[in-house]
């Protein structure tokens, strides 16, 4: 079955990692800086730079950095390589790379998987996590509004 | 197995095993030599060739590229760059090369791993518990 739009309803544009504040057509990359905090699970389809504080689980499908003065404390999966600087923390159970670098001075724990990399199912993926911010508007929001209106009716239009 | 000990002074050959440098004692083997036992050396280790048990000194292990090393291996700072399989302990500090290829689990002070090394194992990293020592 096909398909055809008149020319002015134009398909809205599919987000593309432009959103995500990496340059055109590049891999998508994600900084979280030195007074950055996650606590949490993170799974990025491109490459991660951590140099602030992370509690908890981290998984991105190309390299992953801990930079600077990062702090990580949880699992790391990075489908392609791991570096971790020598200012930089990592304590992990599990580390699944396919590359590692440690920089001499880091701090790191953990048992390390080295070789090809086998997705698992562990981790959502993201798919709901992008489709929710725009969505979330203020649902929410109208219950003090009806209590102030204190109509019968539910809503008027 | 057959466990073998081999002392400072005992049982290598003196052009090939004891080497002085910087007046410290080196236990220097060859790409074609051979070592099976349990090696507790107070001195400095150059592992080549295959090597198989256990090796515990006082002072260094360079495994070089090439190697092949099924032991548990024991000493301050310890340079690997070829093959090896078994518990490493870096009383300081650990390296693998660029070329290294480690299956073990490892405990260190500190660690250096260059781009290009593979590592399968568990670090711990931190002050040392005595851990079943052979000293």
């Amino acid at each position: 079955m096909s398909i055809r739009r008149p020319d002015s309803r134009r398909p809205t544009p599919t987000p593309t990692t432009e959103e995500n504040g990496t340059n055109n057509g590049q891999r998508n990359s994600v900084v979280l800086g030195p007074n950055d905090r996650l606590v949490g699970q993170l799974y990025i389809e491109g490459d991660l730079r951590v140099a602030g504080t992370v509690e908890g689980q981290l998984e991105a499908t190309g390299d992953i950095e801990i930079a600077g003065a990062g702090k990580v404390k949880g699992d790391v999966t990075a489908y392609n390589r791991l570096t971790v600087g020598g200012d930089a923390s990592l304590i992990a159970q599990e580390v699944r790379v396919a590359r590692l670098t440690v920089a001499d001075g880091a701090t790191f724990s953990g048992k390390v998987s080295m070789g090809k990399h086998v997705a698992r199912a562990a981790v959502p993926k993201p798919a709901e996590e992008r489709v929710a911010p725009p969505v979330d508007e203020p649902v929410a929001e109208p219950v003090p509004v009806v209590i102030e209106e204190a109509k019968p009716k539910a809503k008027r239009r | 197995m057959d466990v073998q000990e081999a002392t400072a002074e005992g049982a290598v050959s003196a052009e090939n095993g004891e080497v002085k440098r910087d007046g410290k004692k080196q236990f220097s083997m060859g790409p074609q030599d051979v070592l099976e036992g349990k090696l507790i050396y107070d001195g400095s280790v150059h592992a080549d060739g295959r090597l198989e048990g256990e090796v515990r000194v006082s002072g260094n292990i360079d495994v070089a590229n090439g190697a092949n090393v099924k032991a548990l291996l024991e000493g301050s700072n310890v340079t690997l760059k070829g093959n090896v399989e078994g518990m490493v302990t870096a009383r300081d500090k650990l390296t693998l090369g660029r070329n290294a290829r480690l299956s073990g689990d490892i405990q260190v002070r500190r660690l250096q791993i260059d781009d290009g090394a593979t590592l399968n194992g568990n670090v711990r990293m931190g002050d040392f518990e005595h851990q079943a020592s052979g000293q």
